[in-house]
Parts: C-alpha cells; sequence; structure tokens
C-alpha cells in the first residue's frame, strides 16, 4: 500500500474541486503545533466511540464519490480495499479489526492460520478453513483463490495490485487465464490447500495476502470487467443494487458464517452508499447529524475549510477521529540533472521550504503533522528524530547561501507537478522557495494521470511532490522503494521520484536486508533515514491524518491503521437500530 | 413540410457527425494516455501495450472512428480474449473507468439533469412571463421599473452565488429543506421535488430574470402593431385582445430562445449539478473529463449536442403552429 | 430598464445620429451609474500593480500571521480579517491578500472577456457581412458553419478544450475558446443587418457609380451595421464575464497562483459560512460589472438599435 493508492483517493475528490486533504499519514500525534499543547483533533486517537453496537438498522455512507474498483482483481485503492474485504469479500490473512496499533497485527482469514513458509520462505501454503461459502451458497475452494490472482493478471482487468506480479514464479509475460492459461507457480493440491511458489525468499509474505488480489473469485461467475459492478459475495453482506456513481445498497449475505469469521461484526442490516453528493454539503451533514444523518458516516476525510466549524465544539469533536495515515509527503527532486544534481542546491530547497506554510494549506497541525524525516514516526518508535533542526518555517538566507555556492546566486527557474487535489499545498510551496529566488511554476495533473505524468522520468517535471507510505511497520517497505536508484524505471517509475541512485546508500540498504536480528535492522533504518536526509534528494514535508465526523448514532468506530486511518467497516455499527431509516 | 422536416433531419444528422469527429480528434489527438490511466500504478510497458490492444488505442485513428460511428448503428464487439462484450444498438462504448455501456450511464442520469431542467423551466417560465408581461402591460409605471430592476439585477447574479444564498438561507438556517440528493420521481414524487426545489429555484431565478426582460420587450412591440391596434378598435375586451393576439404573437421569438435553452440544460448544467452535487449528466461529464474517460466524454457530447439541434428543430417547426405567418 | 422615454428632448437641428445618441444617453442616470462602474472596475483593473502596491501586498504573498493554522486557516479577525493592514480582509489558508487579488483578479477576468469579445465581434461582423453581402456559396457555407458552431455544446465544449490543454498559456487559450463559441450571435445580427441594407437606393447608387465590393463593404454596408454591432457587443460582454469566471469556477481556467474572480469565487465557496467576506467581495465585484455592462448594453440598444429585440 503505497502512497500511490493513498493519493489516488485525493485525487477522485478534487474532481470536486477540493483544497483536497488526501493521502496517507500515521502515528502519534507529535509535537507538530507551535503551542506544544495537545492537537484538539486526536483526542480520539487509538480508541473505538460510540460503544458497542447493536445488531439491526441502516447504516448510511455519504460520498462524493464513487468506488475505483471493487472488483478484487482490481481494488488497490486504500479505503475502497477497506470496504471490499470487511464487507464483501474475505481474503487469505486480513488485519486484526482493532483500533491503534493492533490494527497493523495479522490475522488468519479465509486460511486457518498465517501461512506455512517452507523452502527457506521460498514456498508457501495456506490451508483454507472449512464452511466457507459463497452468497449462493456454494464453498469457497482454494481453486477460486488461485483464479482470481490469475485474472488480476489479465489486460481487460487492470488496476489492481502488483504484488502477485512481484513475488510470484514464472509470472512474467503472464497474460490471465484467457484460453486455459494458467500459473504454474499457484498450486491447489485439494479444495483447501493453496501453495505459492515465490521467486525469491520473501519471509513478509503473508502481509502481501491481505491484499484483495487473494481473495475468491470462482470461474463460473466471472463476468471479466462487468465483475466490478456487481462482486460475487464472500463476505458479510451482498450487493444488492449498484447506480454506479450513484448508490450502492448492501444486504446481509445469509450464507456467510459468523462462525468462520473472527474480524467482520456485521453490526447493520443494511448498508447504503450515497455517492456523488457535494464534499463541503458532506461536512455540513455530518457536523449537524440531524434525523437520518445521525446513523450515517462520510466516506471521504473532512475538508480542512470545515476545520473551523469541527475544532471549536467539544460535542462534534467527540464524533471525530483522526488518525495518522502514515505516509510521508515529500518534495521530489530529479537527482539525475541540473540543477538539482548539485546537493546544495537541493539542500537549499530543504531549508527554503516553508513546512508550516504547506501544513497550514494542508489543514493545519490538528489534521497533519510535520515530518522532519523521510519514515513516518511508527518507524521510529512513535516520535520523528530531526536530525537538521530547521526552522518549520524555513531558513531563507541559510538558503540563498546554499545557492550562492552553488554558483546560482539569482536562483533559478523550475517546475513541480502535483495532483489536482495538492494546489494548494504547491501554491505554498512554490511562495516560500520564491523568497529565496528558485521560481516555481505550478503543473497540476488530474489524480487519475498522476503517476503515469510523474513515472515518464525523460519526460516529467524537475520537482514532483508526492509521498509513500510503508506497507507494514518495517524499514524495508520505505527505504528501499524511495531511494535505491536500481528499482528506477524510465517509465512507470514509482517510488524513488527522486531518481536517487547514490553506491553507498544502496549497499547499505543490501547490509541491513541481510540482518538477522529485527531490532538491530530497524535502528539501522533509522540511522540510514539521516543519511540520506542530509543528502537532500527530497524534502520531507508532513504526514497527513483522516478526519472523519461521525454522526451521533455511530457506535463501534475507529480509524483503522493499516487502512490509511479510514473507518474500520468490519466493526461499526448503530447505537440504536431503530433511529436509523431504511 | 415532410421534405422539410427530412431534408432539416439530413442537416442534424450531418452537424452531429461533424461533431463527433471534432471531438474525437480533440481528445484523441492530444496527449493523454487512457491506457496508462487504466494500468495506473507500476505499470510495466508490456501490460501497457497488452491494455491498449484491448482498448483498440492501437488502432490508427479514422478507424477508431469508423468504428465508433458504425458502432452507433450497427453495435459493436469489444474487447479481446477471454472478455468479450457485445454492444448493442445504440453503441457509444464502454467506459474505461467502470467498464459500463456509455448508453447505459447516459440514460441512467438524463432523467436527473431532465428533471432539474424541465422543473427549473417550469418555474421560469411561469415567474419569468408573468413579470415580463406585467411589467410590458405596465410600461413606465412602478411596477415596470420595479420588476425590471430586479430582473437586471437577477439576471447579473452569478448562479454560484444564488445557490450559496438558497442553501444558506433555506437549509443551514431556516432548515425547510433537505440538502438535495436525487430521489427518482417513480420513486417518491414528493421527495423528488423538495430536494430538486433549490436547484430549480437556483436556475430559474437567473432564467426567469432574462426571460422577464427578453418577454417585456417583446410584447410591447407586438402591442404597438397594428393588428392589435385594430383588434382594440373593434371593440374587443382588452384581456382577449392581450391573451388571445398580443400573447400568441409576442411570445414567439420566446420560443426560439425557450428551446436553446431547455435543449442545453438538458444535456446538463454542469455548474448547478455540482453546487448541489446531484448525479445529472453534468457531473458524468465533469467526472469523466478528469479522469480521462474519453467514450463518456464522447457520449456526452454527443447527446448534449443531440439536445441542441432537436431543440432548434422542434422550435422551427413550432413557429409555423404557432405564428400564422410562418409556412414551409 | 428599457424603457425609452416617449417624448423626445429638444435637440439641436442639423445634429448627426450620433449626437442625437450621446445626448440619448447621458439623459440616463442608469447609464450614468452604470459607466462610472465599468470605469471604476477597468481603472482597477489596468492599475492592478500600483493599486496593490498603495496596499502593500502583492497578490501572491502569503501571511502566515494572519491566518489561524489551528482553525484550517481561518483568518484572524472579525470580517475575514479586515484590518488597516489588509484592506478586504484575507484569503484563509494562505493569508493573501484580498485587495490585491480582487484588483489583479480583475485584470485577469476582464482582460480575458474583453479581448474574447473583440475576436467575437471581429470575426462575427466579418463573417456577417460577407455572408450577407455576397450570397450564394459564400453564405450557405457561413452559415452552415454557424449552425454547426452554435450546435455545439459550448460550455461543455469549453471545459473539455481547457482542460485537455496542458502546456499553453491558460489566458491566451481561454480567450481563444471563448471567442471561438461565440461568434456566430455577432454573425447572424450582422448578415441579417447587411441583406436589408445591400439593397438600399444609396448602396446601389454606389454599386452604379463604379465603387468596387471593397469600397462599398467598408464605406457603405460597415457604417450601417456598426449600431447594432456596437449594442450587441455590449451586450455580450457580461456574458462572457461570466463564462470566463464559470470556466475559472469549475477549476479549468487560470493557472494558480494568478487570481480571477471566478478563480477567487469557486475557492471561497467552500468558506461561504465560516468567512462569508471571502465569499461576498469577489461575488459583489463580478455581479456589479455583469450589472454595469448589461444596464449600458440596454440603453446602448435602445438608442442604437431601437427596432431589434434580443438576440
Amino acid at each position: 500500500m503505497n502512497k500511490r493508492t493513498c493519493t489516488a483517493i485525493a485525487a477522485v475528490l478534487t474532481a470536486t474541486f477540493a483544497l483536497g486533504a488526501a493521502g496517507c499519514s500515521g502515528g502519534k500525534p507529535a509535537a507538530g503545533g507551535k503551542n506544544g499543547g495537545k492537537n484538539p483533533a486526536a483526542a480520539n486517537v487509538g480508541a473505538s466511540i460510540g460503544g458497542t453496537p447493536v445488531k439491526g438498522g441502516t447504516l448510511t455512507v455519504l460520498s462524493n464519490q464513487d468506488f475505483t474498483h471493487l472488483d478484487p482483481a482490481r481494488n488497490w485503492v486504500m479505503s475502497d480495499m477497506d470496504f471490499g474485504t470487511r464487507l464483501l469479500y474475505r481474503t487469505l490473512v486480513t488485519y486484526k479489526a482493532a483500533p491503534g496499533t493492533q490494527g497493523g497485527q495479522l490475522v488468519p482469514d479465509l486460511a486457518t492460520d498465517l501461512g506455512t513458509p517452507s523452502n527457506g520462505a521460498k514456498t508457501w501454503t495456506f490451508h483454507l478453513k472449512q464452511g466457507v461459502k459463497y452468497e449462493d451458497g456454494s464453498p469457497v475452494t482454494a481453486q477460486d483463490v488461485k483464479y482470481n490472482v490469475e485474472r488480476s493478471f489479465s489486460p481487460d482487468l487492470p488496476g489492481g495490485s502488483d504484488y502477485a506480479a512481484r513475488y510470484l514464479a514464472g509470472a512474467d509475460g503472464y497474460q490471465g487465464p484467457a484460453q486455459g492459461k494458467h500459473l504454474d507457480s499457484v498450486q491447489t493440491p485439494d479444495d483447501h490447500t493453496i501453495v505459492f511458489e515465490l521467486r525469491k525468499p520473501f519471509a513478509e509474505f503473508p502481509n502481501a495476502t491481505v491484499m484483495p488480489t487473494f481473495a475468491p473469485v470462482p470461474q463460473s461467475q466471472d463476468k471479466g470487467p462487468q465483475f466490478d459492478n456487481r462482486p460475487f459475495s464472500s463476505g458479510p453482506y451482498k450487493v444488492d443494487s449498484y447506480d454506479r456513481g450513484k448508490k450502492l445498497v448492501l444486504v446481509r449475505n445469509d450464507k456467510w458464517d459468523p462462525k468462520t469469521d473472527e474480524v467482520r461484526k456485521a453490526y447493520p442490516d443494511k448498508l447504503v452508499v450515497v455517492m456523488g453528493l457535494k464534499a463541503n454539503q458532506i461536512d455540513d451533514r455530518m457536523i449537524a447529524s440531524q434525523g437520518a444523518d445521525a446513523s450515517a458516516v462520510p466516506w471521504f476525510a473532512l475538508r480542512p475549510e470545515s476545520a473551523a466549524k469541527v475544532l471549536p465544539s467539544a460535542e462534534v469533536r467527540s464524533r471525530l477521529l483522526a488518525e495518522s495515515q502514515n505516509c510521508t509527503d515529500m518534495v521530489q527532486m530529479h537527482t539525475g540533472r541540473a540543477p538539482f544534481d548539485d546537493v546544495k542546491v537541493r539542500q537549499a530547497v530543504q531549508y527554503a521550504l516553508d513546512k508550516d506554510a504547506v501544513l497550514t494549506a494542508s489543514g493545519g497541525p490538528a489534521f497533519n503533522d510535520l515530518s522532519t524525516s523521510y519514515m513516518p514516526a511508527s518507524l521510529f518508535g512513535g516520535k520523528q528524530p530531526d536530525t537538521l533542526k530547521i526552522s518549520a518555517s524555513g531558513d531563507v538566507e541559510k538558503a540563498k547561501q546554499l545557492l550562492k555556492e552553488a554558483g546560482k546566486p539569482d536562483g533559478f527557474s523550475t517546475r513541480i507537478t502535483v495532483s489536482a487535489g495538492d494546489k494548494g499545498r504547491a501554491e505554498a510551496i512554490q511562495q516560500s522557495l520564491g523568497k529565496a529566488g528558485i521560481k516555481v511554476t505550478i503543473e497540476t495533473v488530474d489524480p487519475s494521470a498522476f503517476y503515469a505524468t510523474i513515472g515518464d522520468t525523460k519526460n516529467r517535471t524537475d520537482m514532483v511532490y508526492t509521498g509513500w507510505c510503508p506497507d507494514y511497520p518495517s524499514g524495508s517497505t520505505f527505504l528501499p522503494f524511495v531511494f535505491d536508484g536500481r528499482y528506477i524505471k524510465e517509465k512507470g517509475n514509482s517510488g524513488n521520484h527522486s531518481l536517487f541512485r547514490d553506491e553507498a546508500t544502496m549497499k547499505r540498504m543490501d547490509e541491513i536486508a541481510a540482518m538477522t536480528d529485527t531490532k538491530q535492522a530497524a535502528q539501522a533504518w533509522q540511522q540510514l533515514d539521516g543519511d540520506i536526509l542530509a543528502k537532500a534528494p527530497t524534502v520531507p514535508v508532513l504526514t497527513r491524518r483522516w478526519p472523519l465526523v461521525l454522526g451521533t448514532n455511530i457506535a463501534g468506530a475507529y480509524g483503522h491503521n493499516s487502512f490509511g486511518g479510514q473507518l474500520d467497516y468490519a466493526t461499526v455499527g448503530l447505537k440504536d437500530p431503530a433511529k436509523s431509516q431504511g | 413540410m415532410i421534405l422539410y422536416i427530412g431534408r432539416r433531419l439530413l442537416g442534424v444528422i450531418g452537424v452531429l457527425i461533424a461533431i463527433a469527429a471534432v471531438t474525437f480528434t480533440i481528445f484523441y489527438v492530444l496527449p493523454s494516455d487512457p491506457a496508462a490511466a487504466a494500468c495506473g500504478k507500476s505499470c510495466s510497458v508490456e501490460r501497457l501495450a497488452a491494455i491498449r490492444t484491448h482498448m483498440g488505442l492501437d488502432q490508427p485513428l479514422w478507424r477508431q472512428f469508423a468504428d465508433f460511428v458504425t458502432g452507433i448503428f450497427t453495435g459493436r464487439t469489444m474487447g479481446s480474449g477471454q472478455y468479450t462484450l457485445h454492444c448493442a444498438f445504440p453503441c457509444f462504448g464502454y467506459s474505461y473507468e467502470n467498464s459500463q455501456p456509455v448508453w447505459d450511464l447516459l440514460m441512467d442520469r438524463l432523467p436527473v439533469s431532465a428533471s432539474l431542467a424541465v422543473g427549473a423551466a417550469v418555474l421560469w417560465l411561469l415567474l419569468g412571463l408573468s413579470a415580463g408581461v406585467t411589467a410590458a402591460l405596465r410600461k413606465d409605471t412602478v411596477t415596470d421599473r420595479v420588476l425590471m430592476v430586479g430582473a437586471v439585477a437577477a439576471a447579473s447574479l452569478p448562479v454560484y452565488f444564488t445557490s450559496m444564498m438558497l442553501i444558506y438561507g433555506l437549509i443551514r438556517t431556516a432548515g425547510l429543506l433537505p440538502y438535495p440528493q436525487y430521489v427518482p420521481f417513480g420513486h417518491d414524487p414528493l421527495h423528488w421535488a423538495s430536494n430538486l426545489l433549490l436547484p430549480w429555484l437556483a436556475l430559474a431565478v437567473l432564467y426567469a430574470a432574462m426571460y422577464a426582460r427578453q418577454s417585456r420587450s417583446s410584447m410591447i412591440e407586438t402591442m404597438a402593431e397594428p393588428y392589435i391596434r385594430t383588434a382594440r378598435a373593434k371593440g374587443l375586451p382588452r384581456r382577449t385582445v392581450v391573451v388571445k393576439h398580443g400573447l400568441r404573437a409576442g411570445m414567439t421569438p420566446i420560443l426560439t430562445i425557450f428551446g436553446m435553452d431547455l435543449g442545453g440544460l438538458l444535456a446538463g448544467a454542469v455548474i448547478t449539478e455540482s453546487i448541489f452535487g446531484l448525479p445529472g449528466i453534468g457531473r458524468l461529464f465533469y467526472g469523466a473529463l478528469s479522469t480521462g474517460d474519453q467514450p463518456v466524454v464522447l457520449g456526452v457530447t454527443l447527446l448534449a449536442a443531440t439536445f441542441i439541434v432537436v431543440a432548434n428543430l422542434a422550435v422551427d417547426l413550432l413557429y409555423a403552429v404557432v405564428d400564422p405567418r410562418v409556412r414551409y | 430598464m428599457t424603457a425609452l422615454s416617449p417624448s423626445a428632448p429638444a435637440v439641436p437641428a442639423g445634429s448627426g445620429p450620433w449626437q442625437l445618441a450621446r445626448a440619448e444617453l447621458r439623459r440616463r442616470a442608469s447609464v450614468k451609474i452604470s459607466l462610472a462602474v465599468v470605469a471604476l472596475f477597468l481603472l482597477m483593473a489596468a492599475g492592478a500593480p500600483l493599486l496593490s502596491s498603495l496596499g502593500g501586498w502583492s497578490p501572491e504573498e502569503f501571511d502566515k500571521s494572519a491566518v489561524d493554522p489551528y482553525l484550517g486557516g481561518q483568518p484572524i479577525g472579525p470580517l475575514g480579517g479586515i484590518s488597516a493592514d489588509h484592506w478586504l480582509g484575507v484569503e484563509p489558508v494562505t493569508g493573501r491578500d484580498l485587495f490585491a487579488r480582487v484588483v489583479h483578479g480583475a485584470q485577469v477576468s476582464l482582460l480575458i472577456a474583453l479581448t474574447a469579445t473583440a475576436i467575437v465581434v471581429l470575426a462575427g461582423t466579418a463573417a456577417g457581412i460577407a455572408a450577407g453581402y455576397f450570397g450564394g456559396r459564400t453564405d450557405a457555407a457561413l452559415s452552415r458553419l454557424m449552425d454547426v458552431t452554435m450546435s455545439f455544446p459550448s460550455l461543455i465544449f469549453m471545459i473539455a478544450m481547457m482542460s485537455v490543454a496542458k502546456d499553453v498559456n491558460r489566458v491566451l487559450l481561454m480567450t481563444a475558446v471563448i471567442g471561438l463559441f461565440g461568434w456566430p450571435g455577432v454573425a447572424r445580427v450582422v448578415r441579417g443587418q447587411t441583406l436589408s441594407l445591400k439593397h438600399r437606393e444609396y448602396v446601389d447608387a454606389a454599386r452604379v457609380g463604379g465603387s468596387g465590393p471593397w469600397r462599398i463593404l467598408t464605406r457603405d454596408i460597415l457604417p450601417g451595421v456598426s449600431g447594432p454591432v456596437i449594442a450587441y457587443t455590449t451586450l455580450i460582454i457580461p456574458g462572457m464575464i461570466a463564462t470566463e469566471a464559470a470556466l475559472s469556477y469549475l477549476g479549468v481556467g487560470v493557472r494558480p497562483p494568478t487570481p480571477s474572480w471566478g478563480q477567487m469565487i469557486a475557492e471561497s465557496v467552500a468558506f461561504y459560512d465560516t468567512d462569508p467576506m471571502y465569499f461576498v467581495i469577489p461575488s459583489t465585484c463580478l455581479f456589479l460589472t455583469v450589472l454595469a455592462f448589461t444596464l449600458l448594453g440596454d440603453a446602448l440598444r435602445d438608442v442604437l438599435d431601437p427596432r431589434s429585440g434580443r438576440a
């Protein structure tokens, strides 16, 4: 779950002209505020609000957008994965349904355990539980899981995660199960056993099997691209009706057996997702929480503009979730060509940037935390170190001096590409760099085209604003993705958008990856983070939260750490089902 | 008459094909790559090529256009490999974004835009024409002045301003109406109307103002015509003169404008729909545009153009009915 | 306000039609007021850099001290932060000076609207005269082109063109795109007028007298159509301003951080209840300008082209 997934969400929203907070952030309330006081938005962090729900009623979800994909082979947007895997389909392994850091733990879902490695973690075997059924009562089989993994390779079904393609042996050039071609690296010795052969040892493979790619789809139900409009359910709910862009209604799947499922609570009888609403109207409705809206939750994060209506009211604050998304937003510079091939110029940007202004543009310290290192606070045991000690509002004099040393006393002109939702942040960057003589032109790109645009390393701008989120709490899912020069692709490049290629860094990464002592490795990653920061390929800016104001009748609600702070749909329900409107 | 209609219909089809060609060229020539957008995150070169083939983007442009146009009339089979889709008449292709037939999407959203347009049209005709005719009949009185000052002011108000004021006044402060959320007419007519009242008002204020101004000047002109004077001289009651003779001729120019306005609005009031969050054709278009969903963009453009040309045609034909001087 | 007082004022004998028109216009209060408003905004647009330097802020300069980051960037102080320092308050979140932005926004909005109008009028007049005067094939071809252009769902098309074009000057592109769909309206008016003038005695006389078509067009036809064209022009300016605002409102207008009224209104809608001044100020400017041009256009039409109904 990299930043890409997170921002994809942001992208869709910005279509509705939001200043758009989206993305990913995480961890504890950091010392971002000038007042040093407690963050008024973070009172419910790590907690569940509303008590235990009562079974029944209708939960309404108010949304300004449609889902990108609900087809499990194509679902790779953080919130959509939450919704899909918590309500409609089950995966081999999933995240524990719990607030706070416990949400990072894996628990078996379709499988009986977290998988058994053999052959030095190159072969992984999962056994499926007995008695798991689809909405038509037919049993879920290992072949169905294999089939969905295979169909995720089909060019007709783009958009899904590339974990299977990255890890499975013999996956190169495979184009899906058309014409009866199958993947030999996934074996199903019987209906309830599935074996994956990987290209290289991968001890963290169970972490990948939480992806919807590893949900079951029976071949008889596969309708290709149309499956997206009506996924076949193995979870507690099934699709009753789905009007794309307008409304999705989920009703109970009677064939789902709670005894086989320790994660999903399935409190409401019915879920109605109303889409295409205006974002600020959703905020206003949630704040007012009148009538049927008391039993509603918002799909997307609160707009920063609405903060002034939420934060002053203790009552509304008591219904506010604001988990960190655990991702670091960065200004990334093209280290491969002038002027950013000069470390002094990059450091000048590091010093000139007014992170405080970007933070304000992002909704202020209540909904964001400043970043002083690359890896989010969760990988530093809760607090990021500040090795450079640059003032949060920048140091223009130092920046000018660095530019002079770099032979550019008059500054220079450059361009930055941002996703449309980050326009406000980009203007803050533009403004602060301008003070040091760096004239920045902003190129806004629609979120849907953003990654394709910045992934084209030849034609892209010298600066981009994007981020990265660790897939699970390990430095190995952050630094190598963002700073290993060997991962750079000419087109479709992702992660390493600074095109940073530093021999010492790559050598050190290989050494740390080979460490067996996880504690030692964690410390080594933290050390390396600071070493890279000194070379300034990117400037870490901030970590976002995912603020949600819930209706007054909502219970069992918390932002899930592993889903970027999105509401955990496995446990949410109503205090009083009678108050909801069906 | 039939010959005339036939000729006009041919013209309509010609215009539509021209518009389709222009739209097609603009979106397919410009450097946006729907395959890359669909492929999304970390897309390998081979996978991108496969997707491009699947979408038919590897074909030359003229070929894609020819396929598109013939597809509308004959339907066509799309896709490759394992999943082929037959897209039946009238086939406008499939959305890249959610794999639904564009035609279905359009028909799904049309009721929303149509409800908005028709409801607003009724309101603005009632308000605008009555204000305009009243003002015309009381030319140069205080009533006339007040009405016309009001109209020119209302016509100058940006629709987003009116909308936000309405939302603030009627929803936020007074709590009289719900936040608009489309309810199908067949589902619950009362909710349909109460949810749409605000958008209707917002649109109607703007148009009513324009119609008041137009109908006033048109009425004044008509009432000065010799035949009206004759009718009055004959001793016909004033009411008869105004309603039977004055209105009929005076409203003819309004008809042209009304046809154009309604035709344009049926295909989506982009701004109003986006302010009120109504899932109409305008939103569909805007969403498709921002995600590079070209088949949908093309479909909406064609639908909108169709409404406009058909409305023009209808107006011209109605002219013959309303205005006895017009013959074909 | 289209009321024309029937009692004609006493005008000195022998004054030409333009003098008559001027005298008539001078009598109307609405004309004076709207002229003043138009002049005010034009001056504001032209002197934008000067005015904003008087205020002490550039339109793109952030003022972090004017907003409260803990409240989502709300301006500090009443009425959206209106103070001696910021005359019209500040933009929430960034703290940019609203006065400077409104003034510069006027520049962008009016520049686009007026240039687009000029394009529309020039192209429309040329096409209209050509179609009306030459008739035949020229007329058929031009009329067909007008039909097709008018059948385009113009707003939808403008949005599309603005959003797909990337590396171009936004102001230029917007002007061109708005102009592209406006000309047939003028062309129709001019064509009709030309047709009626074409066979007037004085035109026939010029033709018989051996004048070439170019001379006839410029000397005899053009002055004849100029009255209605001027009136029509003034009446389409509000539409142009509103179109620019609509495009910017939909987020396909000028590039940040350049301000335009539409873009400012679009961003301020989200704050309409938490910072109403931010929403009201650019909306009022837009409203006043559109109103003033409409009133002016009404008056001009009554005077210069008393017979034509609204197009």
